[in-house]
């Protein structure tokens, strides 16, 4: 029992990694290499002002302004989530891994406040914009040609020379002392850089900046001559500071307008300076109470009034502090548009900070075409929408998780090459954010042929009235000219929506043509049993069901199967029983029959249901949580010898965390104990096909298919158990099978005629190798020993797998793995 | 095949006279209670002596008897009458080739005992096979699926070989007992005998000697070691088994064929269908139901829910 190789080239807990072209191609076992994807997430955001941007602070007497020119700029943020699936590089995998993408900060800096978010989707450019954020610069500079150790004020410094700043030295008037330490926030107040070039005017108005930004009461810019021509720029300053304050408040001011600042006139009397703050007071309380409560949780909220209360006095410091504590809670949480905006309230008791939290104003989804140009869609955008989390809507809050599961969700849908979720400053809404989605579609058609004389033809209708429904064909044959021998083919029709597209509701329709031609595991001998004659068995019909989806992979399917089931040998001729070989050579032609019908063709019509209930999730990787599975074919008595039956099978599986661990990037998984129960019975009509097998890889490993008996009513038990070492892990198992003594209750008992035991244990060990696992399995009963390979990469690998002096080499030295197959043989024992 | 036409039994006048009266006592007796046919089923692996032994019961040469080769390549009933009562013995090929049950000859022997009616079953082993291994469990089991569990009570062991030496100082009858009950064992685990079923039933063992080496005692009768006529001494143990209550085992088709798997428990199927919608189906819908509810929601969503109350 694989459970993860049914599952890994699936990868369905990271579908931001595996698009559903993938899957469709993984399950075809396509020939064609696999396309993959590229990941690409591009998500860039205003880097927390706290770092560049210079926010303004204006000192009044109750109302510091914090804000900022860069409201709009940071607020508005610009991050991009960006997928694009472009045509795969040959042998790329991109089946299950997390492979190429990730979400990356691209940082930039930049302070002049709105209308550069246009530029942040290029990171390179906003690295570009921070190395030179004054303009100035250049590898020339002119010395000051004073004599050395002489202060100069800035006034008297020549408006016509560049000069070079070797030093910055800050230094708190207050104190007395200087700041030292480049972790200090003043650091970052300053755009200029120790070796940066400047002239008297952009030093000029680097003091205005900083004298206008409201964290200083008072600042100076003092240059020091050095003898070697540069100057050492002191930073004297008097912090502004309010009274000490007992009591935080957060509030979300997104969507109100900013407080206007009222001029006050210098020649206003006493009165009217009282009648004046009064008001200001009364308008800013009326604020508070408009504004809406903010996310930010109390313990967060607790540390800043510890900040508070330890600090006492409420300084220009303390603030920008408790302004980075709060963002880096916003931005932690995935809320990247949130902003600090404005602390109010200053000189009372209690500290208000206002916060613009994002707000979705508006949703906006585009298509665009393969130049990047807006254009029509074809797809309908209720397709889109109801992939949407609710939290992308105008009236909720911008979280980056939402994003990026809108970017996920939509993928899944594979309709669209290139997916771009993209917040962006609402111009006419200060403090909101539009949401903006493009959508790069696919090609509707495809028609593919691949003729030598051996090839396939396929074709693909997808996206059908914008509706995302699908038609796919494909024929495939060894040889085109004479295809009777082993065409196969296939036609599917998907029809999701079946309740409308605008029911919450999620049923698909299906309804497919298949055949295909498979060797029968019932017709197999057991150890010690001469090779047995094989019996393929070819299936032809159609099938039609609906899926009703409960969770991305909680499902419920139901539909009708009709089908002709021919049964034939080595030769391809029909036959009608198993055969086995005598010891005098020569065939016994009285095995069990192969059909129901005893005639080497059945035709039947019965129902099909499957519920499955997946609530597994992956935890650093490691697959945890419970899977089970019921299915049922229910004969409707339709078709040769009125097949009337019930045939069930109920799998349990139970993905046990055995330690808590960590959950982040990186970290290692957590041991897994896997319990795995499968049980299936039959009552009436049973065909020799439709019997249980036991033996093999998802029954009981260490031996082959079918080597164990073919049966009416079987149960197995397995129990894996999975350690994490270094990047993958390592695994035991031990499995039993056993057919109940239903072996006899399958007509022509094929598992006695077969010499097989008709129940088996076996153990192994094994080792997950990247996307290849090798493993160990020892059975029970003979003590035979296997080598298993799988492989779960969607390109083929080749291991050569050599022996050593005085050991056999094992299958002539090597072996060639498709996609997805798996190999196994015996160990020589010794 | 000489099943159509019963002849006269010539062969009992070969036996000596005390075999002849005791046997005319039995047979007497039979008929006193209504039995006026008596078919005997001689079953066993190949070379342990069937053959011989019907030889010898029916007094002449029926049954080609090789040494070193199996003759019997298909079943053949002998019948015989005498005094108006029939004697059926029918001898079947071994059951053994290469190893394994011959399914083929079983397949035959079936089809061969169509619409007859077996009252005893004479499983032939030999006395002077050591071991009973899982090959005899096989053949046991084989005959036992093809006639079901009672034929087990219409049947008597024969242990054919019966003059031997023990080995290594064994009393002989020690040797015998310890014999028979092997074999017996194998047959109640081969016969899937529940423990009840056991202490009602011993199936009896006879001990049969073929050879022309045979002793006799004063009346010519062949004896064994223990000085019994064996030929009286079988027949009647075949009476007592007949009498023992049990029904004769009539061979029909529905014998053969088994019962059919695939018609047992159809009429429940809707039964079944309701019980897995009621009971498979909506539990485990009812539990997907509970893991949406349960599902533990980013944090961002519960706060955009409405739900953190400023808590995380």
């Amino acid at each position: 029992m694989a459970f993860c190789a049914q599952r890994l080239p699936l990868g369905a807990q990271i579908p931001l990694s595996c698009s559903a072209r993938d899957r469709r191609s993984a399950s075809a076992a396509a020939s064609a290499p696999i396309p993959s994807h590229h990941l690409k997430c591009v998500l860039s955001s205003a880097k927390t002002p706290s770092s560049k941007s210079p926010t303004n602070w204006t000192r009044k007497k109750t109302l510091a302004s914090f804000f900022s020119s860069a409201l709009a700029s940071a607020a508005g943020g610009g991050f991009l989530l960006h997928f694009s699936t472009p045509v795969p590089p040959p042998g790329n995998t991109g089946g299950s891994g997390g492979g190429g993408g990730g979400w990356g900060w691209g940082g930039f800096g930049g302070g002049e406040g709105g209308g550069f978010w246009s530029q942040i989707f290029s990171p390179l450019a906003a690295i570009a914009r921070e190395e030179d954020p004054m303009g100035g610069g250049g590898p020339e500079w002119d010395s000051h040609g004073l004599p050395a150790n002489i202060v100069v004020q800035l006034s008297k410094l020549s408006g016509f020379k560049r000069y070079k700043i070797s030093e910055i030295l800050f230094f708190d008037r207050r104190h007395g002392t200087a700041v030292a330490g480049t972790e200090d926030s003043f650091f970052e107040m300053v755009s200029l850089h120790p070796g940066g070039v400047y002239t008297k005017a952009q030093l000029q108005k680097e003091l205005e900046n900083l004298a206008s930004c409201g964290m200083f009461e008072k600042v100076d810019l003092e240059g020091k001559t050095k003898p070697d021509g540069t100057l050492a720029l002191t930073v004297s300053f008097t912090e502004s500071t309010w009274q000490s304050a007992d009591a935080f408040r957060c509030i979300n001011v997104g969507l109100m307008p900013q407080t206007k600042q009222m001029d006050m006139d210098t020649d206003m009397t006493d009165r009217e300076k009282l009648e004046y703050f009064r008001k200001q007071e009364k308008d800013y309380r009326r604020r508070i109470d408009r504004s809406r409560p903010c996310l930010l949780p109390m313990p967060v909220h607790r540390e800043v009034l510890e900040m508070l209360r330890e600090h006492g006095r409420v300084s220009a410091r303390l603030l920008q502090r408790i302004r980075d504590r709060v963002q880096k809670w916003y931005h932690d949480e995935g809320y990247a548009c949130a902003q600090v905006v404005n602390f109010g309230n200053l000189n009372t008791k209690e500290v208000v900070c206002e916060v613009v939290e994002g707000d979705v104003t508006q949703l906006a989804i585009q298509f665009q075409d393969k130049l990047g140009n807006v254009c029509e869609g074809n797809t309908q955008l209720a397709v889109v929408r109801r992939e949407l989390p609710k939290q992308l809507r105008p009236g909720h809050v911008f979280n980056i998780e939402a994003g990026k599961q809108a970017l996920r969700n939509i993928n899944s849908l594979a309709l669209f090459s290139n997916i771009e979720v993209n917040p962006r400053p609402d111009e006419k809404n200060e403090g909101g954010i539009i949401v903006e989605i493009k959508l790069r579609e696919l090609e509707q058609q495809s028609a593919e042929a691949s003729i030598q004389p051996g090839g396939t033809v396929s074709f693909e209708h997808r996206n059908i009235k914008g509706l995302n429904r699908s038609m796919v064909g494909s024929v495939t044959s060894s040889n085109l000219l004479n295809p009777q021998d082993d065409l196969s083919f296939k036609l599917e029709y998907v029809h999701p929506y079946v309740d409308g597209v605008y029911n919450p509701r999620n049923r698909t329709f299906r309804a497919s043509c298949f055949n295909s031609r498979k060797l029968s595991p019932v017709f197999t001998g057991g150890p010690g049993v001469d090779e047995v004659p094989p019996v393929w068995i070819d299936r032809v019909g159609f099938k039609a069901n609906i899926t009703e989806a409960f969770t991305r992979q909680s499902k419920f399917t139901y539909g009708l199967v009709m089908e002709e089931i021919t049964t034939r040998d080595e030769t391809s001729s029909i036959c009608t029983h198993g055969a086995r070989a005598l010891p005098i050579g020569g065939l016994s032609m009285d095995g069990p029959p192969t059909t129901l019908s005893g005639t080497g063709i059945d035709r039947m019509a019965f129902a099909q249901a499957n519920i499955t209930r997946d609530n597994t999730k992956f935890v650093n990787g490691a697959v945890v949580g419970e899977r089970d599975v019921f299915q049922l074919d229910q004969g409707l008595g339709i078709g040769s010898k009125f097949p009337f039956f019930n045939r069930h099978q109920l799998t349990l599986t139970r993905f046990v965390q055995l330690k808590q661990v960590e959950e982040a990037a990186g970290k290692p998984p957590p041991p897994v104990l896997v319990l795995h129960g499968h049980y299936g019975g039959c009552v009436g009509d049973l065909p020799s096909y439709d019997a249980f097998t036991l033996g093999g890889p998802y029954s009981v490993r260490g031996y082959s298919m079918g080597e164990l008996g073919a049966c009416r009513n079987i149960l197995e038990l397995a129990a894996e158990l999975r350690i994490p070492v270094r990047n993958t892990h390592i695994y035991a198992f031990a499995e039993h099978g056993n057919d109940l003594g239903s072996s006899k209750d399958v007509k022509g008992n094929p598992t006695e005629f077969f010499r097989r035991a008709g129940h088996g244990s076996s153990y192994g060990v094994g080792v997950k190798l990247g996307l290849v696992r090798a493993e160990y399995a020892v059975d029970h009963t003979a003590g035979e020993i296997q080598l298993i390979l799988v492989n779960n990469c969607n390109h083929s690998v080749w291991p050569a797998t050599l022996g050593n002096a005085g050991h056999p080499t094992p299958e002539d030295g090597g072996f060639h793995l498709d996609a997805f197959e798996e190999t196994f043989f015996d160990v020589p024992p010794g | 095949m000489a099943s159509q036409l019963a002849r006269e039994w010539f062969g009992i006048q070969q036996f000596p006279a005390a075999t002849q009266s005791k046997l005319h006592e039995l047979l007497g007796k039979l008929k006193q209670e209504n039995v006026n046919t008596l078919t005997i089923l001689v079953m066993g692996k190949g070379g342990v002596g069937k053959s011989s032994t019907v030889n010898s019961i029916l007094g002449e040469r029926v049954a080609a008897v090789s040494a070193f080769q199996s003759e019997g390549l298909r079943p053949m009933m002998c019948s015989r009458t005498r005094a108006g009562f029939t004697l059926n013995i029918i001898d079947t090929p071994g059951l053994v080739e290469g190893g394994y049950v011959n399914e083929q000859a079983l397949e035959i022997i079936k089809r061969f005992l169509l619409n007859k009616t077996i009252d005893v079953l004479l499983y032939v082993d030999r006395l002077d096979a050591y071991r009973v291994d899982s090959l005899d469990r096989q053949v046991i089991k084989a005959i036992t699926d093809t006639f079901g569990k009672r034929i087990w009570r219409r049947a008597l062991i024969v242990l054919t070989h019966a003059q031997l030496s023990p080995p290594d100082g064994l009393n002989y009858d020690d040797f015998f007992a310890k014999r028979s009950e092997a074999l017996l064992k194998y047959i109640h685990l081969g016969a899937h005998f529940k423990k009840q079923e056991l202490q009602e039933s011993v199936t009896p063992v006879v001990l049969v000697e073929n050879s022309g080496r045979c002793k006799t005692n004063d009346n010519g009768e062949k004896i064994l070691p223990d000085g019994t006529a064996w030929i009286p001494n079988l027949v009647e143990v075949i009476t007592v088994v007949i009498a023992n209550g049990s029904k004769p085992i009539t061979v029909d088709q529905k014998l053969i064929d088994g019962p059919n798997p695939n018609a047992r428990g159809k009429l429940f199927i809707p039964l079944i269908l309701a019980f897995q919608y009621f009971f498979i189906v909506k539990p485990i819908q009812k539990v997907i139901k509970q893991d949406i509810a349960k599902e533990s929601k980013p944090l961002w969503e519960l706060r955009d829910l409405g739900l953190a109350n400023r808590k995380f």
